[in-house]
């Protein structure tokens, strides 16, 4: 039996541990439950760009991932979904208008010269904007509800005073970086050049030393006009300022050789204290600011927080109490093996949860049906093995025989039928949207690890059972029995 | 409890094909009336949905909003069209659907509202936007995912079991979709229940779980052929069918059981997604009973493979897994 034992001990680790991971990392929410606001963009082509890119959906996300971030909301997700979408998750925003019409525009990349006489204004609307900047990092990360589990949610109370304070302040720090925006902005006078003129940008390394730098090209008229540009400011000390959704991204100086012709050619080279991610992150803002690609919201859907508290509220109820009832039926019907059953389905739900917090899935309501459907599928391979059992003490076996190979033959059933159930689930996720894909994965999580409880949780238990002599009796597993003939 | 499911074949087979009749014309009188063989909701068809609630703690909550009111409202920004239903259960909630809306009319239309009949609730609201487009996308990657996993269940089972298998559990698979289809294009017709996106989930789930049931049944059939390759498959299937039977009825027992519980407790969102699983299993447990098993019969004696025969004699495996 040392090895029942062995299984047992990996057993009780495996629920310690899924108790560590559900006690420590917190569930994720989807935004059904939590409340907020979810909209679809579109990046729709045009006869300039008539096919979008891997590279342009990246510039794209990102200028978009920009333009989020200035919402001030904290645990936003900006995701592709597939060849031309992208998903942007706003938790906890019940008012989607702000969001549709800032994450609707097409990017806006301008280059602007710095006005003479505001160097020292620059330097010091600069430092005003870092620290607002820095301010607000460390309000969203106290904001961040990411510490609310999910039974907190669903029973705490929605909206306590402080985190509506606390909402409060991190719109007034981000009203505060929108005035510094606009008041840099002022001090780069307009130029008539804009992302439409530059036609790529990418980063390369520095030819001597190990640092980046930051190619830029224009089309022709763009680069007469970089060339005017330049001339102006080059030796000045002030800088050709590039904004972007009129955002500073960027605001290099003109060195004095230039103060001549200016920079000519159409192409020009932004070199700083970049280092490769900083250079490629630049190049990826210019060619989105480069592309002005249409951006559509083609759908938004935005749910009140208290809304989908509710929702969970009453959903996890009916997945108790949808629980208890089964696990009551399992020991009334079945017994000592029902009991054992039962054992084994708190030991699937608890790793199912904590496989759920460990791989990150996104809890939402189908979530939660598949998750209760998963129970299903657990239950069944037990059903299935001690039908099984049965079957094999009424044909007159020993106990000990009847239990191994109830489980042996149950076993290929049990394959077959996760099997084909997996081969669905991996459909439904390779080609499935949204819900569908939420579904798919909580529901081969679900049956991956059904498989595990079912074959080895309750053969485990119900073997090391066996080895206890009070529980070695048939009628244990099999009411009725002793009326059956022929039994040694 | 000993059924004869082949025996009776003609009178389960005829029950399955008034089933199946009642969907088919439940989804065709669908058809002509919608366009669509269900009632489709706002994910397919497009649309904007905005269901607000007014907050009791400052409005005036001693009577049920007055549908009319809203309607007039509606009328006058130019959306007459629009549906409008009162909910909650003191018909504090509305609900309006109207087509697509622009970022202005939507905040025109709140505002207004807001107006009316609030002050709202504005931790309660809850706005849906979708563009006719995203359906078509929804229902063809729906669609492109159920083709790929028939596809995938019958190579799998080909494999496992043998082609006519794999081909009859689709056949007891379209049934089971069929029926919670034909259920709600009834459900549609007379309660004006719409489907969304959930329910291509629904749609899916059964799938899986109308094979799964259908496997386990045909597990035990080709275990019986394989030991006792001498008998007619008539008397195997019989046997299959009856050895499984106890498992077939607890295990939809007890998979059900939680989606009742959904049914009664649950969110409203969720209500009619448990309510087609309970409609797909059942139908799925019923077609595997007496559907699938029953064709496989039908099948095997007309295609002369009623006995299998001469298959050397299988020993029962008694080794440990």
């Amino acid at each position: 039996m040392g090895r029942q034992r062995l299984l047992l001990a990996l057993i009780l680790g495996l629920v310690i541990g899924a108790i560590f991971v559900i006690s420590t990392i917190p569930t994720r929410l989807g935004l059904d439950l939590r409340g907020g606001t979810q909209l679809t963009l579109q990046v729709e082509t045009t006869d300039k760009v008539p096919t979008i890119t891997e590279q342009d959906m990246e510039a794209v996300q990102r200028v978009i991932a920009d333009r989020v971030n200035e919402l001030g909301v904290s645990e936003t997700s900006v995701q592709q979904l597939g060849q031309n979408q992208l998903l942007v998750q706003l938790p906890g925003v019940s008012d989607p208008e702000q969001a549709q019409r800032v994450l609707g525009e097409t990017a806006q990349l301008e280059f602007r010269p710095q006005s003479p006489g505001t160097e020292q204004q620059f330097q010091i609307e600069n430092q005003i904007l870092q620290q607002h900047q820095l301010e607000l990092l460390a309000l969203q990360e106290t904001a961040n509800p990411s510490s609310q589990t999910l039974l907190e949610s669903a029973t705490g109370e929605p909206g306590t005073a402080g985190s509506d304070d606390l909402e409060q302040q991190i719109q007034s720090v981000q009203q505060a970086i929108q005035e510094s925006n606009r008041a840099i902005r002022d001090l780069f006078a307009p130029a008539d050049l804009t992302g439409q003129a530059l036609t790529d940008a990418y980063a390369r390394p520095r030819q001597s030393g190990n640092q980046w730098e930051v190619v830029i090209q224009f089309d022709s008229a763009g680069a007469n006009k970089f060339a005017e540009i330049s001339r102006d400011i080059a030796g000045t000390g002030r800088s050709i300022g590039i904004f972007l959704d009129d955002r500073l991204i960027s605001a290099p100086s003109v060195d004095v050789q230039y103060a001549e012709t200016g920079i000519t050619g159409g192409s020009a080279v932004v070199s700083g204290n970049f280092n490769a991610d900083s250079a490629s992150d630049l190049a990826i803002q210019l060619r989105g600011g480069a592309l002005p690609l249409p951006v559509a919201v083609v759908e938004t859907r935005t749910v009140g927080p208290t809304l989908g508290q509710d929702s969970i509220r009453r959903s996890l109820y009916a997945a108790i109490v949808g629980l208890v009832l089964v696990l009551i039926f399992m020991a009334v019907y079945y017994r000592l093996p029902g009991i054992l059953a039962d054992l084994a389905l708190v030991v699937y739900a608890l790793l199912t949860l904590a496989a759920f917090n460990v791989f990150g899935v996104t809890l939402t309501l189908p979530g939660i049906a598949g998750f209760i459907l998963s129970i299903g599928m657990a239950v069944d391979a037990n059903v299935l093995i001690f039908e099984r059992t049965r079957e094999e003490l009424r044909s007159g076996k020993t106990l000990y025989r009847s239990v191994e190979s109830g489980f042996y033959r149950a076993f290929s059933s049990i394959l077959d039928s996760n099997v084909t159930t997996l081969i669905a689930c991996a459909a439904l996720f390779w080609f499935g949207a949204g819900l569908v894909k939420g579904f798919a994965l909580t529901l081969a999580i679900g049956v991956v690890i059904s498989l595990f409880t079912a074959v080895t949780c309750s053969r485990t238990l119900l073997l090391f059972s066996l080895s206890l002599p009070q529980f070695r009796k048939p009628e244990l597993f099999c009411p009725g029995l002793s009326t059956a003939p022929a039994k040694p | 409890m000993k059924l004869d499911v082949i025996r009776q074949r003609s009178f389960w087979w005829l029950i399955s094909g008034i089933l199946l009749a009642a969907s088919l014309i439940g989804m065709i009188i669908s058809w002509q009336q919608f366009g669509a063989p269900l009632r489709p909701g706002l994910d397919f068809v497009g649309g904007t949905r905005i269901q607000v609630t007014r907050d009791c703690g400052a409005a005036d909550c001693s009577e049920p909003i007055d549908s009319a009111d809203v309607r007039s409202l509606l009328a006058n920004q130019g959306l007459e069209t629009g549906v409008i239903q009162v909910t909650g259960t003191e018909g504090q909630s509305v609900s309006i659907r109207t087509r697509n809306l622009t970022v202005d009319e939507e905040a025109t239309l709140r505002a207004a509202l807001n107006e009316e009949i609030g002050p709202l609730d504005n931790r309660s609201v809850q706005i849906d936007s979708v563009g006719p487009l995203v359906g078509q996308q929804l229902f063809a990657s729906g669609l492109l995912a159920l083709i790929v996993s028939f596809a995938g269940i019958v190579i799998y089972l080909s494999l496992r079991f043998q082609l006519d298998y794999a081909l009859l559990a689709i056949v007891a698979l379209l049934h089971d979709v069929l029926v919670a289809m034909g259920l709600f294009a009834w459900l549609g017709l007379l309660l004006k229940v719409e489907v969304n996106s959930l329910f291509i989930v629904a749609l899916l789930t059964i799938v899986g779980f109308s094979v799964n049931d259908t496997v386990v049944i045909y597990d035990r059939i080709r275990e019986n052929i394989k030991l006792h390759p001498e008998r007619h498959i008539n008397d195997l299937v019989d046997d299959g069918v009856n050895q499984t039977l106890t498992r077939s009825i607890n295990t939809t027992l007890t998979t059900i059981l939680p989606l009742v519980a959904i049914v009664l407790f649950g969110g409203e969102t969720l209500k009619f997604f448990a309510l087609a699983l309970i409609a797909g299993f059942l139908a799925g447990a019923y077609s595997s009973i007496f559907v699938a098993s029953t064709l496989l019969a039908w099948w095997r004696v007309k295609s002369g493979k009623a006995i299998s025969g001469l298959a050397e004699p299988a020993q029962p495996a008694e080794e440990s897994l």
